[in-house]
């Protein structure tokens, strides 16, 4: 096989199988190069928060291996991976009572010392990072001292998408990033996450339940069922039958998942930028 | 289909009615014992012979009988008490550093004569011998020490609650299941913690003035000590009630332990973690004035020896103090508390 560009994100033979038994992740093979704004798709339960979870460690998988950048994730080298692998969370997961300052500040804590962290002197460099990536997203400078949970759902997203980029990450991992937001504002928060992703050429790996979305900001669409990627291809690929396949609720799963996957083109092509 | 009549009971039989009354023996055996319980404990703890007594009080209050036990010794004692002393006297010879031209406010210098009797040794008669000291008389001399006693008891409550606070956040840290290093440390912090809490403050204090002698170290240690359990207690549980997907999105970029703490649970927890600081401030002000009864410093001090030397002149004035005290710092709090909802 030819030594193809690296790939940014690579998960080989992944298993997860939970104490209570669910196989949530089933021998998933996923290679995302870099700088690729790849959407994964699937019906609820599907394994789509595991797998992003199993990027930056948050959940260890039962087997299998997950490179980062070419460097495989260990417990050992877990901390220094994540500094470089950023997330953006369905329920935002900020801190509600601090302000929004202090909390896309938070974004930039693995760089500073213990010292620092506890009077909240950072750099000013990164004040300044704060604030830039606040105005990118879309905030106004009075925004800066109000309580993030004061904040309306898609503006708490922002602060979100802001604290994610305060380590320059190299891949952004989004679980359903605009789940909890309405359609037109859901569009807002995408473009903002693919523009700011491609600014610093950042692979991101994004979970979405809205079709039309994914079909529109994703260089490659990745449907996940029952723990398997059923389907790996470019956007245009995923036709409505594709679709209805998808999300149908036939028992379908135990077929031959494969036979969907073996008309689809080689992931680079699909998914080049 | 169920064409079968609908069963009904034949013509002339009785339904079973009852309708017992709730009580059964049972109940009654319960009651009894329970009557004689009460009856067992309250003949050890003297409530008869307190009956007794309060009855007899009344009754003298009320003219019916003229002897009381209880209204003898409280007018005994509030006659000893009355009026409170609230003036210094010190015999000047005695001051080491006594300067006529800068005495205190009010204070005045006063002869005192004093005149004793002793047996001329040569003549062998009993005669009568004059001495003339200078005293220095201070109008309100006491009220200036007990204020100052006071003063050290306030500041023994912040000192309790200073050392409380700074103990019980690393303490919280390792009694917090989701931070705690293992189970080890976790159990350890949690044992500690009972410990702290298990012992009341006013016996900590009897044994750390053993330990550190008598004065403010004690009582400082000893307020401190027990608020430390308390604080460290709820600190831990509230850490770990926090909301969790804060801290997750802090682990998720490898921040640390300690700095998710500090970004994720933090601002959730700091209201309580005021609330419950302003509680051990409120709670360490009232036994402050009470650990000093064994000797640990502060007014309760001051009190213990003056009961101690029948001064009960100096006893009254020290208790009107507390309860200025006391009074003053409820109207304080309660508007604080007023402000700040
Ligand atoms: N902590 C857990 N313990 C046990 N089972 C779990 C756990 N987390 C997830 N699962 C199971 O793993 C499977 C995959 O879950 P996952 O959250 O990855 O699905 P998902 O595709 O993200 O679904 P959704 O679209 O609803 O978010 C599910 O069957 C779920 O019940
Ligand atoms: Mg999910």
């Amino acid at each position: 096989m030819s030594q193809a560009p690296q790939s940014m994100v690579k998960l080989s033979a992944i298993n997860k199988t939970w104490a209570d038994g669910t196989r949530a992740l089933n021998s998933v093979d996923l290679e995302v190069p870099e700088g690729q704004f790849c959407v994964i798709l699937g019906p609820s339960g599907a394994g789509k928060s595991t797998l992003l979870r199993a990027v930056n460690g948050l959940v260890r998988p039962t087997g299998g291996a997950v490179h980062v950048d070419g460097v495989e994730l260990t417990p050992a080298n877990e901390r220094d991976i994540r500094k470089s692998v950023a997330m953006i969370h369905q329920h935002f997961n900020l801190a509600t009572r601090a302000s929004v300052a202090a909390n896309v500040l938070s974004g930039a804590l693995p760089d500073v010392s213990l010292a620092r962290a506890l009077c909240g002197w950072f750099y000013p460099q990164q004040r300044e990072k704060a604030c830039h990536y606040l105005e990118r997203v879309g905030l106004k400078p009075e925004h800066l001292h109000r309580r993030a949970g004061e904040l309306s759902g898609g503006q708490q997203q922002r602060v979100g998408i802001a604290r994610a980029f305060m380590l320059d990450p190299k891949v952004v991992l989004a679980d359903e990033p605009v789940a909890s937001l309405d359609p037109q504002i859901s569009r807002d928060i995408l473009t903002l996450l693919k523009d700011a992703a491609r600014e610093l050429n950042a692979t991101v790996v994004c979970s979405l339940h809205q079709v039309d979305l994914a079909r529109e900001f994703g260089d490659r669409i990745v449907g996940m069922r029952s723990g398997e990627i059923v389907f790996d291809g470019a956007p245009e690929e995923f036709d409505d039958q594709r679709l209805g396949r998808l999300y149908q609720n036939a028992d379908w799963g135990d077929g031959e998942p494969d036979t969907f996957r073996e008309d689809t083109p080689e992931l680079e092509a699909a998914g080049g930028m | 289909m169920n064409t079968r009549p609908i069963p009904v009971p034949p013509e002339g039989a009785r339904l079973q009615w009852h309708l017992d009354q709730p009580f059964r023996l049972k109940h009654l055996v319960i009651a009894i014992l329970i009557f004689a319980l009460l009856i067992l404990t309250g003949h050890r703890t003297e409530m008869d012979r307190m009956v007794i007594m309060t009855t007899q009080a009344v009754g003298n209050l009320v003219g019916l009988n003229d002897e009381s036990q209880v209204v003898r010794g409280l007018s005994k004692v509030a006659d000893s008490m009355w009026p409170p002393q609230l003036a210094t006297s010190e015999d000047i010879g005695r001051m080491n550093d006594f300067n006529p031209d800068d005495l205190p406010w009010f204070a005045r210098v006063e002869t005192r004569e004093t005149t004793t009797q002793r047996i001329n040794e040569e003549t062998l008669q009993l005669e009568s011998a004059t001495e003339i000291t200078e005293v220095l008389y201070d109008p309100t001399g006491y009220v200036k020490t007990v204020f100052a006693k006071m003063i050290e008891t306030l500041e023994i409550a912040l000192w309790g609650t200073i050392l409380a606070v700074s103990l019980s956040i690393p303490l919280a840290w390792f009694a917090a299941s989701n931070y705690s290093p293992n189970r080890v440390t976790y159990t350890l912090a949690r044992g500690f913690i009972s410990l702290l809490r298990s012992v009341p403050e006013l016996i900590v204090a009897l044994f750390l003035v053993l330990a550190y002698g008598f004065g403010p170290i004690a009582g400082v240690l000893a307020l401190g000590l027990h608020a430390a359990g308390f604080l460290g207690k709820f600190y831990a549980e509230d850490i770990e009630n926090a909301d969790k997907q804060p801290q997750e999105a802090l682990e998720a970029i490898g921040a640390g332990k300690i700095k998710t703490v500090l970004y994720a649970v933090m601002p959730q927890v700091l209201p309580q973690y005021v609330a419950y600081t302003a509680y051990i401030l409120d709670r360490n002000l009232r036994m402050a004035t009470v650990v000093g009864l064994v000797g640990a410093g502060g007014i309760g001090q001051e009190l213990k020896g003056r009961f101690d030397m029948y001064d009960y002149g100096h006893v009254m004035t020290i208790l009107i103090a507390i309860f200025l005290f006391v009074f003053v710092l409820d109207q304080l709090s309660a508007r604080i508390r007023a402000r700040m909802i």
